[in-house]
């Protein structure tokens, strides 16, 4: 396994864009770390890697949208200060953004020169004509009258690109741009990018988790792992197994070990990868799944599928992993068992009986526990009390005409506080002041302390420190141990393998395949992830 | 055994986050910004009445004297804080669902509307007779606020503009009421002029507030009472039952709401209609307790004052008594302004300058303690 | 017959005038997403200010400017409370009507104030037009200040960068400030705008339409005008049309008890309001409201 330091191959090109020791941290985190990089003209170059890699937030330094602690930018070899995006625009930086920035009840082109600068009228013939010729030579067809509200995802990315490449710009940066494209618009979007490179000598760096694409459309990788660059090489050369390795690299190992396997490179184990869980016996005479999801449809305001058609069951004391790129329908799949959406079609078993989900309190009464990927989004309210906080939706057992007992909630609360050592000055704290680490925590003891049937972790030790992520996932095991099923929604592998019994994979709002985790090759994994079809599965 | 055993909570995970405890000084400074710009606000009045020739200090003598200089005047400051105290109750109900209520002008004339109009129908013994015209302002209180809910919950319509539109439809219907013989008009005697500003009949003695204290130019009604009541009833439902533990869920993070089950619309459009019904029993009390008769511009800015009140209170639900308080005391004051050969109406303007002087000190302090915590937790903002 | 129709439409453009000018200014602030509510006081500010200051100058024109200053400082104070130190913005303007009625009342009792007017100007030959003749070109001199601001206001909103900055602003304000958009700065100069307005609006009531300042004389026609921005649709014809029809409706409740016809003068007040809550009740969802009016706009903690 090739772990070195960025390969330096010799420019063939002359260097448009470079990025020279540049570091940012948020907090404690390390987003980028020390990172070198030189983009040649005409070059499509791929930035790969997990979730938390750090790809994003090196863009957006290039596009002045963060400001790295260390450093240097040069463009066509001069310094470009950092932190400030008009700049960085004029110079011939653009960016796509993950999110897009268009303003929806308006026409397209209202919103291409929403951008500009310097005039006090806009021109509307102008920019309509612009946009016509800028998409004819591109291959962009939009129509520049058309309200974006009532334009496909796809059409909205073309906005956004058109947006950009009228400026001409020297490099362009697209930050996952086909996360949420169907397999035809993404592949007219590169089309669009090879144009780009190789007819008008225009840079590009694509930012992606997908392997195949990756190979499909870059001329160089590189692939960066904890805010480092790991390795740059050629696409004609690599191979998606070879990505693969990098992209996930000790994870990869660890995950790897879990599996009892010996892989090359190794390293020692740490005290979170012990043996596998065991999967307990299920209660003889209880086969009915816990949790079951019997073809789920849920379909967003423009008709895009978002679930299509979701087929999953899990059984008591069972740990089953989503694995999947972030963006695929896990937010979704949480919200539908948050309570938040309903299905459009399918169905909602717990325990065998139908669910009634996006409204009353069906979903929680039937023992259903959730711990959101975002628990400012619904997993507590900052505003109130820890022992409030942790009360939340579990009040059916103490109140008496209508009065929430103030003895059993705070005996609840000096319980849970003791029982998963979160650290608060009292009970009476708003939970806005206790740490990342222990607001997460006051989420796993509620959700937990009520026993349910089925838990819905999504991304339970996203920006955690280690020692919070392993007293996490243990809690998670010990709940599987008594008997909850647990639906493990996550973008990181190692925490997919170290935890789960059986694995699925969801892709573009399906599950693609379901194993066994004995059964799971990590490379094959990061493929189906990163797989343009559906014919998987 | 298990991994939090073999690695326990590294140090930069165990930091004990305390609640942001500002440091004293901060506290000083807002005190010390509290009392800079309240005496600011009187000082903005001040100048106000000495560029047009009257006398500061002669003014806001007699409005002390004549809010809490005597038993008469103590008695007005008291019976304007009662309907004032239950409008703010009301307001502070609808904010804490993050609704923002502000009709109350409406509620509280359309509920002493249908209060009078069953008050002058019913022929009953005094307590019920009471009784059902407090419950009948209280219920067109909160149906007319709930007309917001419902434009609110089914059209997307914002709570803010309808309920302030309500409030001049509801003026409206009142007037239409009171010029109308064959509604809620005056009886008059045969032949005499109309009365240039219609008004309804008073209401039998049955439906009168009962008297607290009573002496030479002065009546304490009882809606002092019955508001501070609703008002510790209010501050207990809020802090103690499981509906004021859902409705501030509601109004601090809807999603955590409607998954733990609770329905927003459901909640925000109780917690409309109860701020309309108080509104409206407010509207009542004005009835029972003082005017005994409705006409045009019945409300008379208590629904704009209560509603100060209770922001001015804030996040401290029984920090309405005392707001409220203040704001009757102003209104009485203004009452013997006119003695003193100064309009009355300069207290409007002190009103609003107090709310500004109590407001930016407090909303200082807000931003002090968020980023005190953002600091201490080391949240990073971008 | 056809001179009491003159004499209805003359009175309706008039106090249509009064309330469009305001509206107009509304319709500017809250497309950038501020519902004003302060345009009240702004109004009333305005219009008392106007008065005094032709008063102590002699001169109405002196006056008017001084009413449109201090109808644009009212608006300063909403625009510097709510979009710089983020107070509510409702309350900001709850607080700035009741100061506003509070001192101008009190002032006006504690001062004398000879009235001033400004003279009728009838422009020759379009005043000679039948019916509408009279009502669109003979009218005290800041009427014609519509011809101006309608246009510019047209203008602003269809064919300006900087209205097109207003309208991103107030329909997807985190869309607008990543494409370098400066929200609050924005939305305190629409702000600005509508108190510009709003002071026209108030002088042109006082030192125009009436000749003299009465408590509270603006009484409540800032709603009025909100209450048309919202019937209108946020839109500048449905603005255009919401005024004029209230004011159409107001001017039929003085007129015709004169002519005999008797109407129920509650339901005539009452109509703007109503208009404006069917018009948020039954108007399809292209023409609701600017998606964030209202709204505090704060970058998102990531």
């Amino acid at each position: 396994m090739s772990g070195g330091p960025a390969s330096t191959t010799a420019a063939r090109r002359e260097v448009v864009l470079g990025l020279r020791s540049v570091s940012k941290r948020f907090g404690r985190v390390v987003a980028c770390d020390d990172v070198s990089l030189d983009i040649g003209a005409g070059e499509i170059r791929g930035l790969l890697g997990q979730n938390g890699a750090g790809k994003s937030t090196l863009m957006k330094i290039v596009a002045g949208f963060v400001r790295p602690e260390s450093g240097e930018l040069t463009i066509h070899g001069k310094t470009l200060g950092f932190g400030d995006p008009v700049v960085a625009a004029e110079r011939g930086i653009a960016m796509v953004h993950q999110h897009f920035s268009l303003v929806g009840p308006m026409p397209v082109w209202k919103n291409v020169t929403l951008s500009d600068r310097g005039h006090t009228r806009v021109d509307r013939s102008g920019v309509s004509r612009q946009i016509t010729e800028v998409g004819r030579r591109y291959g962009l067809d939009v129509d520049p009258d058309a309200i974006v509200d009532d334009l496909s995802v796809g059409e909205r990315q073309r906005v956004e690109l058109l947006k950009c490449l009228r400026r001409q710009p020297d490099v362009l940066i697209l930050d996952e741009p086909t996360s949420v494209l169907t397999r035809e618009e993404s592949t007219a979007l590169f089309r669009v990018l090879r144009r780009l490179a190789r007819e008008r000598g225009q840079s590009v760096v694509l930012i992606s988790h997908e392997l195949d694409e990756m190979l499909e459309v870059t001329d160089r990788v590189t692939v960066l792992r904890d805010g480092r660059v790991v390795s740059t090489v050629e696409s004609a050369e690599a191979s998606a197994d070879s990505l693969a390795h990098e992209m996930l690299g000790q994870d990869f190992a660890v995950s790897a070990e879990v599996l009892g396997l010996s892989v090359e490179g190794s390293h020692a184990s740490r005290a979170r990868t012990h043996a596998p869980p065991r999967r307990r016996a299920a209660p003889a005479g209880h086969d009915v799944p816990v949790l079951e999801l019997a073809d789920i449809k849920v379909t967003s305001a423009e008709g895009h599928a978002l679930l299509d058609g979701v087929n999953l069951e899990i059984a008591a004391g069972e740990i089953l992993g989503v694995a999947g790129v972030a963006g695929n329908g896990q937010e979704e799949l949480t919200g539908l068992l948050s309570n938040l959406i309903g299905p459009d079609s399918g169905e909602v078993r717990v325990e065998g009986r139908p669910i009634r989900t996006g409204r009353g309190r069906q979903l929680g009464r039937a023992g259903v526990g959730v711990i959101p990927a975002d628990r400012h989004d619904s997993g507590c309210v900052l505003e109130m009390t820890v022992a409030e906080n942790l009360a939340l939706g579990s009040l059916d057992g103490m109140v008496r005409w209508g009065v929430v007992r103030q003895q059993q909630l705070h005996e609840l609360g000096r319980r849970l506080v003791a029982d998963f050592r979160i650290i608060t000055s009292s009970l009476g704290a708003p939970l806005r002041s206790l740490s990342g680490g222990n607001q997460q925590r006051v989420v796993l003891a509620r959700e937990l302390a009520r026993k349910p049937c089925v838990l819905v972790a999504a991304e339970p030790t996203q920006g955690l420190d280690i020692g919070a992520r392993g007293y996490i996932w243990d809690r998670l095991r010990e709940a599987a141990a008594t008997g909850t099923g647990i639906l493990l929604i996550s973008s990181d592998l190692a925490e997919i393998m170290a935890l789960s019994h059986r694995v699925a994979v969801i892709n573009r709002g399906r599950i693609i395949g379901t194993m066994p985790r004995a059964d799971v090759d990590t490379a094959e994994l990061g493929r189906m992830m990163g797989a343009r079809t559906h014919d998987r599965g | 055994m298990t991994a939090a055993e073999a690695s326990p909570p590294r140090p930069a995970a165990a930091v004990a986050v305390r609640p942001p405890r500002l440091p004293l000084s901060d506290y000083l400074r807002v005190g010390a910004l509290l009392a800079i710009s309240i005496a600011a606000a009187i000082g903005c009045a001040a100048l106000l009445l000495s560029v047009t020739g009257s006398s500061p200090a002669t003014v806001f003598g007699a409005m002390v004297s004549g809010s809490f200089g005597s038993r008469v005047a103590l008695t007005a400051t008291l019976n304007h804080t009662g309907p004032i105290l239950l409008v703010a109750l009301g307001a502070l109900a609808a904010t804490r669902s993050g609704l923002l209520n502000i009709g109350q002008e409406g509620q509280i004339s359309i509920g002493a509307l249908f209060g009078v109009a069953v008050g002058l129908a019913v022929d009953a013994p005094r307590g019920i007779t009471l009784l059902l015209i407090l419950a009948t302002a209280a219920v067109a209180g909160a149906i007319w606020a709930s007309l917001a809910s419902l434009l609110r919950f089914t059209r997307g319509g914002s709570e803010v503009i309808t309920t302030l539109l309500l409030n001049f439809v509801g003026f409206q219907v009142v007037s239409f009421a009171v010029n109308r013989p064959w509604l809620l008009q005056e009886d008059l005697p045969e032949g005499s002029v109309l009365s240039a500003s219609p008004q309804s009949n008073p209401l039998p003695p049955a439906g009168h507030l009962p008297t607290l204290a009573q002496g030479p130019g002065f009546r304490l009604n009882s809606s002092i009472t019955l508001a501070v009541g609703l008002a510790l009833v209010l501050a207990f439902l809020l802090a103690r039952t499981r509906w004021g533990f859902e409705l501030r869920t509601v109004g601090l993070n809807p999603r955590a709401a409607r998954r733990s089950g609770v329905s927003p619309a459901l909640v925000g459009s109780g917690a409309l209609a109860i701020s309309g019904a108080l509104a409206g029993l407010a509207g009542g009390v004005l009835l029972t307790g003082t005017a005994f008769r409705v006409n045009d511009g019945f409300s008379n800015n208590y629904g704009w004052e209560g509603l100060l009140a209770a922001l001015v209170a804030g996040s401290v639900t029984l920090a309405v008594i005392p707001s409220s308080l203040l704001f009757g005391a102003l209104r009485a004051g203004s009452g013997v302004l006119a003695a003193t050969g100064v309009s009355p109406t300069i207290v409007g303007a002190v009103q609003a300058l107090v709310v500004i002087a109590v407001t930016l000190p407090l909303l200082y302090l807000n931003r002090r303690r968020l980023r005190a915590l953002l600091q201490r937790t080391g949240v990073s903002r971008t | 017959m056809i001179e009491d129709i003159t004499l209805i439409v003359d009175s309706s453009v008039r106090i249509a005038a009064t309330l469009l000018f305001a509206a107009l200014g509304e319709l500017v602030a809250e497309r950038a997403g501020t519902l004003n509510i302060s345009v009240e006081g702004a109004m009333l500010s305005g219009a008392f200010a106007a008065a005094y200051g032709s008063h102590a100058t002699g001169s109405a024109y002196y006056g008017f400017g001084i009413g449109v200053a201090v109808g644009i400082g009212v608006s300063a104070i909403q625009a510097n409370l709510s979009h710089r130190i983020r107070v509510n913005q409702f309350v900001t303007g709850l607080v700035l009507n009741l100061l506003a009625i509070g001192v101008t009342s009190f002032l006006l009792a504690e001062v004398k104030m000879a009235p001033v007017q400004f003279g009728l100007v009838r422009i020759p030959g379009l005043a000679s037009i039948p019916i509408v003749g009279d009502a669109l070109f003979e009218q005290r001199a800041p009427f014609f200040l519509l011809y101006a601001f309608v246009p510019l206001v047209w203008w602003v909103l269809k064919r300006s960068r900087w209205g097109l900055e207003l309208d991103a602003v107030g329909e997807n304000p985190a869309a607008a400030d990543a494409n370098g958009i400066p929200v609050d700065l924005r939305r305190r100069q629409a702000i600005y705008f509508g108190g510009l307005l709003a002071g026209v609006s108030g002088a042109y009531l006082s030192v125009g339409l009436i000749g003299a300042f009465t408590p509270n004389m603006t009484a409540l026609r800032g709603f009025i005008a909100i209450a048309a921005v919202i019937f209108g649709g946020w839109t500048l014809w449905g603005t255009v049309g919401g005024t004029l029809l209230f004011g159409g409706a107001e001017a039929l409740r003085v007129s015709l008890p004169a002519l005999g016809v008797t109407i129920t003068p509650q339901v005539l007040i009452a109509l703007p309001y109503l208009a404006a809550i069917a018009a948020i009740a039954l108007l399809s969802q292209r023409r609701r409201q600017p998606a964030a009016l209202g709204q505090t706009f704060r970058r998102g903690i990531t």
